[in-house]
This record gives structure tokens, C-alpha cells and sequence, in this order.
């Protein structure tokens, strides 16, 4: 097996561990082994799809630039000059919120593992020497995140802020990745206590899509925070403040800086490196009963509450002419709600969705009054909510469970219209639909009544841009495709961003003439009514198979 | 004849939650024996093994191995013991290769030699050519041999197996029984775990039966036979586990089949 810096590294550290009684050279066994299946955990996909087999290059590693393009935000705050505990508590907040948050998204795994226990546990290696394993294993990993993260406000730090600040600022960001560690670890012991398996898997599952979310909102902000954040306030201490962890960890930096020493301060100070430390010790040695609940993941006795006996829904009465088309909007809509893979991918754009509208409306406030923008034509910028929907209808086609596509060769259906029929109005009822609604009722309240009309249009508009999306976007059988051999045409793409402007801008065209809006409301369904017609006419030679 | 003692089990019981899934096991186990440690889902099968193996703790009792209680002294025994698990939990992104020595080195064996001997066995099987492929891209039974091997690496004095033959050709199946067969006659103690009663039949000298987490029955197939007086294990596990309604339940199986 190769050998890995860190490992190399660890070496150094060899008589500590000896003396911590832990088996050194297993440990470093083990160690190795992960390192080097975490550079293969994109999974290899042998059957027959022409991608490029990827080398074994760490996923992991290639995804840092993101921890260092959010990291920059850091960096006023650590030049600014002003209020030290506010400052450097949103730092160390922030700090906190993506260490825990990507400790929750790529080391649940880690952290979560049972298998270790089962390979590993049967051996004779010590249950400690595993932990041990297990910690360094993440711990490296933090090392990787953090320094990205923090790397460049660090070394901003050490020449805007001085020598004394850099090594203050090192040494905490060290407690504060420990006390990570241990409170994710906490969470899920604490999940897992009352509630099992499945249910961790999807709170981790829901904070994955918040990181991603709130990463994707965070790029737009990055510039405009400098306005946002006023930090002249005055700090009072209050008995609250002991609560808000990111407190403690800036004390340290208003005592050097201001010279402010008070009781608070140095109770804040102790607190912030006690605290970790004890957590980390207390950790270790309570890590069997963690391991103990852990157990609950592959074992499951709750019998879950069946919602909806066979019956069918409503809505897909409705909206599925034929019984093959409701089968399939049921199958698109379970799906749907149940695969976390799916649900990672597709959530966090359909939050985005949401916001993005508003981005661009917050924009047109800085040079204009509120009041200016609700009598305009702004709310065109609901338009924006469909730019997401060539990609989702590009992730309708996969699935994590791609392979269980064979159902679509053995049923008796020669006819994959009704697949597809099924498939797209699942989408369109379950996805489209309720981020429309609530754009809609938010512009509404915006810019009042009078868009009403207005909103009718958008939605036949956006029904028009779904149909045309599918129509050009490649296609392949609903998840039938692996999430990393999806076709990602980035030229059709392309031109469906232009025919979603084109679509706004015509519905722009049409304001300026009376009644215009009426017409173009007509055009739009006759539109989307033969476009709809034509779409599904699928030969089976145009379907691409993962 | 009383042959040396390599496990033993007094007043086991364990409970998952408010769930008791053992509920007093008691047995003692020689050197030699083949035990076939059988029972419905849900017996607790897997839990003793898994208490065996010390990957379950929080049981209440004693469990010795070669001895020694395995709540105290719990490093050493494992030096000893062979697992092979039921479902293939298995770094499959590893080469066999990667695989096999890591497994080896973790028992303290020599790289060089476990490579070899992991290459020698893998031979035997017929798979050698896979040696240095990830283990994600074998067949089922590919994959059973790779644990098979992994299990014996260390030539084991007792070896826990959890349906080691699921996934087997019929070929391997005899290679994998004579194996067996001529570890036990040297000594080696062995219990295998399976729901096919004919292999266990055939197989074990010895057989434990579990229903409810309390062994049932206890015996050669011969003495359970006599007791029962039914014909095949088959036969006498539904006997004992109060399972005789087999015929109906078929009968409603296919009717329902059949409603479309």
C-alpha cells in the first residue's frame, strides 16, 4: 500500500501513543487502509457505461476549494479592528457551523461505522486502539477542512493582527475542531437514544442539505457582507453568553487586543479550553456506550406507521388520464420522498429555487426604494425559479439504486409514454408546483394584487419551459442512471437558460401592450398544450440507457 | 471420553432495548465438535456468535473461551477464533490482495507470508487471477471465498460460520465441507451456522438447536432423531419449533397468487 504524508507525520507522534497504550503499528495499519479506500469511495461503475474510469483520486481532496472560497468570508473579520468579541465570535461561529456541518456530511460514515467493529473487532486489536484509529482518521481529515477553511484568514491574522493573535487564533481553531468532534458525536449519540437508525440517517441526510444550501446562498453574500455587519455594538455581559460557544473562543482575543480583562473574560477563556479537552477525554472514555447505540443502525424492530393503504391519491386522479400514468406518478412520487440520495441532490436546488428570486430583487434595493421596486416590474424576477429546472429534470433520471432499472424491461409496458407522462407530473405536482405556490403567495404580498394575472402567465409559462426542457434535455428512463454518469449537456443547458429569458422577456413585451397580457397568456397554452402533445412521442432508440 | 473444553456458555442473556433476545443459553462445547447452531430468524443465533466474537457486549453471564472469560481477558482468545460473517461485510473497495494482508497483519502475521498464503489459497479456489482486483467487482461466491479465506488466515482454533456457502457453486461446496471435515479431525472446533438443514445435517456432529433464545434441543442427529421420532432435521426443527402448518399456509400462499 502507498504511504501517506500523514501517516508519516504520525510516525513522529509514535512514543505518545505507545504511552497512551495503544497499539501503534495496527493503528497505523488500520489508518493506511482508510486513507486509502477514502481515495475510492467514488464508486467504480463497472457495467458497461462508457465513462472514464476515474483514477484514484481523492474526491475528498479535489472538494477543499470550496471549504477555502467560503473561508474568505473570514477574513474581514479578522481584519477589522473594532469589537473583538463580536468579530471574532461570528469567526469562530462560523468556523463551528462548517466543521460540525461537514463532519455530519462526509464523516457521518466515519463516525457511524459499524463495519469497523465487525472486520476489525474480531481480531485481536483493542477496542482502543480502533477508537484510536477511528479519531485520527477524522482527525486528519479535519486538518484538511480546517486549514482550508481557515488557512487564508490565518495568515491574513498573523499580518494584519500581529504574532501574539496568529498563535492565539492556531491553538483555538485546534480546541475548537476537537470540541467538533465530540458534539457531533454527541448528537448522534443522543439521537440514536431515542430514536434508531433511519431516523439518524435522515436528520443527517436534511443537515447535508442544508450545508449545501446554505453554501450555495453564501456564495451570493460573500461580497455584500461588509454592509450587512455592523459590530459597534457594546458588549454587555450576560448569564446567556456562557451558552453561545463562540463566545468563549473570541474572550481570549478582546483581552490581548483591547486589553479589557474582566471576570467574564477570563472565565470565557478558561471555558473555552477546559471545556474541549474535557469533552475529548470524557469522549474517549465513554466511547463504548456510544458503540452500543450504534448497534441500533443495523438493527431496526420499529414497525413504522403505514400512511395511505393502497389508496390512490387524489391528486394524480386527477391529473393521469390513464392507470399506467398514475402507477408511474405514484412510483416517481415514493421515490421521490424516499431516496435520501435523490433528495441530497434535488432539496437543496429547490431551496435555492426559492431564494433566488429574492437575490436579485435585494439587489435592485440597494439602488432603489422598496416602495419604487413594488409599483415596477421586478416581480419578473420570478422567472429566475425555473433556472434550476433543466437540472432537475435531469436528476429525475438517477437514482442511487440505478440498477433496479431492470423492472422497466421485464413489466409489460411497450409503451414508455406513460412512464414518462407519469413522471414528469409527479415532478411537476411534488417539486414545481409547491415552489411556484410559494414564490407566488411571497411576490403577491410583495407587489400586490395587481400581478396576479401576471402569476397565471408565469406558471403556464414555467409549464411551457418544463415541457421544453424535456423535450430537449437527453433521455433516459426515470432513475435509471448513476448520479455520477448523469449526461450533463452543458450546450443544451445553455440554451435552455436563454429560452427561459426569452419566455420572461416576451412576457415583458407583452406588458406594454393593453391587454397584452391576455394574449400571451392564450399563446402560451396553446404553446404548451402542442409542445406537450409532441414531447412524449419517445421512440424507444432516443431513450440512452445508463 | 472427556475431551477438552473450548467454550462455554453459563446462564447467557442479553436484551436489545426492552426486547430479550437470549434468555439463559447454556452449553459447553469440545474440542472437535462440529456444531450446527441452528434456529429460526430472530433466535438469537447471530447474538451468541456475536458475543463469542466480543463485538456485543452488555450480555449478562459467562462465556468462556480456551478458559479464559472473555469479558476479562479479551485480546488474547481472538488470536484463535475464525469468523466468518453472514452477511459479506468486507473493505470492498480493497483488492483481495490489499484485503487478505491487511487481515493477516492485523493477527501480527509477517506481510510477506500472509501474501503468500492468501495468493496460495485464493489458488486452490480457482480465483487467483482476481487477487489483485477490487473486491467490488466479484460474484457473490467470489467474494464468500475471499471470507472464508480471511477467516482462516491465521489457522483458528475455533471457527464461527455464519452460512459460509451461500453464494458457492456446488463444486466449491464439496471443497469448502472437506475442509471442514479435516479441520475438525484436527482438532479444530467448529460452529456453523445455517438455515439448510440438509448441510447441517450432514455436516455436524453434534447439534444445538435455538428457539426464543433458549436452546431446544441438544444432540447427534441420531439422538434428536430418536427423540422426535421424526425422519430428517428438517422435519424435527419444524417439530420442535412448533411449526406445523406449512401445507396451509402454501395453500394460501399460491390461492392468493392465483386471485389476480
Amino acid at each position: 500500500m502507498e504511504d501517506f504524508m500523514a501517516l508519516k507525520f504520525l510516525d513522529k507522534l509514535k512514543p505518545i501513543f505507545h504511552k497512551m497504550g495503544v497499539d501503534y503499528e495496527v493503528m497505523r495499519k488500520i489508518i493506511q487502509m482508510k486513507l486509502l479506500l477514502d481515495g475510492r469511495r467514488v464508486p467504480t461503475v463497472f457495467s458497461g457505461n462508457n465513462q472514464k474510469a476515474k483514477k484514484d483520486s481523492n474526491r475528498f481532496l479535489a472538494s477543499l476549494w470550496v471549504y477555502i472560497l467560503m473561508g474568505l468570508i473570514l477574513i474581514p473579520f479578522v481584519i477589522m479592528k473594532n469589537n473583538y468579541i463580536y468579530q471574532m465570535g461570528i469567526v469562530f461561529g462560523i468556523i463551528m457551523f462548517f466543521v460540525m456541518s461537514s463532519l455530519m456530511s462526509d464523516f457521518s460514515n466515519v463516525i457511524l461505522d459499524t463495519k469497523d467493529k465487525n472486520i476489525i473487532g474480531i481480531r485481536p486489536v483493542d477496542f482502543k486502539t480502533i477508537r484510536f484509529a477511528k479519531t485520527i482518521h477524522i482527525t486528519i481529515y479535519m486538518f484538511f477542512i480546517t486549514a482550508a477553511l481557515v488557512g487564508p484568514a490565518l495568515v491574513v491574522s498573523l499580518f494584519t493582527q500581529g504574532i501574539a493573535f496568529f498563535l492565539i487564533f492556531l491553538f483555538l481553531i485546534i480546541l475548537v475542531d476537537l470540541f467538533c468532534i465530540v458534539l457531533t458525536s454527541l448528537v448522534y449519540a443522543l439521537i440514536l437514544k431515542f430514536f434508531d437508525g433511519e431516523k439518524l440517517k435522515d436528520i443527517i441526510n436534511y443537515v447535508q442539505i442544508i450545508l449545501s444550501l446554505v453554501i450555495m446562498i453564501g456564495y451570493q453574500f460573500i461580497g455584500r457582507l461588509f454592509d450587512i455587519v455592523d459590530l459597534k455594538i457594546e458588549f454587555v455581559p450576560k448569564w446567556w453568553q456562557y451558552l453561545i460557544i463562540p463566545i468563549w473562543f473570541s474572550a481570549p482575543f478582546e483581552m490581548l487586543k483591547k486589553s479589557d480583562i474582566n471576570l467574564n473574560f477570563i472565565i470565557f477563556t478558561i471555558m473555552a479550553i477546559i471545556v474541549p479537552i474535557l469533552a475529548m477525554v470524557l469522549f474517549i472514555n465513554k466511547m463504548s456506550k456510544f458503540e452500543m447505540n450504534l448497534n441500533k443502525l443495523s438493527n431496526h424492530y420499529q414497525n413504522k406507521k403505514i400512511d395511505r393503504k393502497g389508496k390512490v391519491p387524489f391528486l394524480s386522479k386527477i391529473i393521469c388520464r390513464t392507470k399506467e400514468e398514475r402507477i408511474f406518478y405514484r412510483f416517481a412520487s415514493d421515490i421521490m420522498k424516499q431516496e435520501r440520495d435523490f433528495k441530497l441532490k434535488v432539496y437543496p436546488s429547490i431551496g435555492f429555487s426559492i431564494i433566488f428570486p429574492f437575490i436579485f430583487l435585494f439587489q435592485q434595493l440597494s439602488d432603489n426604494t422598496f416602495k419604487e421596486i413594488s409599483k415596477g416590474k421586478c416581480y419578473l424576477f420570478i422567472y429566475f425559479c425555473g433556472l434550476l429546472i433543466p437540472s432537475i429534470i435531469t436528476l429525475m433520471q438517477c437514482s442511487e439504486k440505478y440498477k433496479g432499472a431492470w423492472i422497466y424491461k421485464v413489466i409489460p409496458i411497450n409503451n414508455m409514454e406513460a412512464v414518462f407522462k407519469g413522471t414528469i407530473k409527479a415532478l411537476l405536482c411534488k417539486i414545481l408546483l409547491p415552489i411556484f405556490l410559494v414564490e407566488a403567495i411571497l411576490f403577491g404580498v410583495l407587489f400586490g394584487e395587481r400581478i396576479i394575472p401576471d402569476l397565471f402567465l408565469v406558471f403556464i409559462n414555467l409549464m411551457l419551459y418544463i415541457t421544453l426542457c424535456f423535450m430537449l434535455i437527453k433521455k433516459a428512463l426515470p432513475f435509471s442512471v448513476a448520479f455520477d454518469s448523469a449526461q450533463n449537456d452543458a450546450g443544451i443547458n445553455f440554451v435552455l437558460i436563454f429560452a427561459l429569458a426569452a419566455i420572461a422577456l416576451v412576457h415583458l413585451g407583452f406588458l406594454s401592450i393593453p391587454y397584452g397580457i391576455y394574449i400571451n397568456l392564450i399563446i402560451s397554452s396553446i404553446a404548451t398544450l402542442i409542445l406537450w402533445k409532441i414531447a412524449f412521442r419517445i421512440s424507444s432508440d432516443n431513450i440512452y440507457e445508463g | 471420553m472427556e475431551r477438552e473444553i473450548t467454550v462455554e456458555i453459563k446462564d447467557l442473556y442479553m436484551s436489545y432495548g426492552d426486547k430479550d433476545v437470549l434468555k439463559g443459553i447454556n452449553l459447553e462445547v469440545h474440542k472437535g465438535e462440529i456444531i450446527g447452531y441452528i434456529g429460526t430468524n430472530g433466535a438469537g443465533k447471530s447474538t451468541t456468535i456475536k458475543i463469542m466474537l466480543g463485538i456485543v457486549e452488555g450480555y449478562t453471564g459467562v462465556v468462556k473461551v480456551f478458559g479464559q472469560d472473555i469479558s476479562k481477558d479479551k485480546l488474547e482468545y481472538k488470536r484463535r477464533i475464525g469468523y466468518v460473517p453472514e452477511i459479506a461485510e468486507i473493505y470492498d473497495n480493497l483488492t483481495a490482495r490489499e484485503y487478505l494482508t491487511f487481515i493477516g497483519e492485523l493477527y501480527g502475521i509477517n506481510y510477506e507470508v500472509v501474501d503468500s498464503k492468501a495468493k496460495r489459497l485464493m489458488r486452490i479456489f480457482g480465483i487467483s487471477e482476481s487477487y489483485d482486483e477490487r473486491i467490488n467487482s466479484y460474484s457473490k461466491g467470489m467474494k464468500q471465498k475471499v471470507l472464508i479465506i480471511s477467516s482462516l488466515l491465521h489457522n483458528p482454533d475455533i471457527l464461527f460460520l455464519d452460512e459460509p456457502l451461500s453464494g458457492l457453486d456446488a463444486n466449491s461446496v464439496m471443497i469448502v465441507k472437506e475442509i471442514l471435515a479435516t479441520l475438525s479431525k484436527q482438532g479444530k472446533t467448529i460452529f456453523y451456522s445455517s438455515h439448510i438443514m440438509d448441510v447441517v445435517e450432514k455436516i455436524s456432529n453434534r447439534i444445538v438447536l435455538l428457539n426464543h433464545g433458549q436452546v431446544v434441543a441438544d444432540g447427534s442427529f441420531n439422538e434428536l432423531k430418536k427423540s422426535s421420532k421424526e425422519g430428517t432435521l428438517e422435519q424435527i426443527f419444524n417439530q420442535i419449533t412448533g411449526f406445523d402448518e406449512y401445507e396451509n399456509l402454501a395453500k394460501e400462499f399460491v390461492s392468493i397468487v392465483e386471485e389476480v
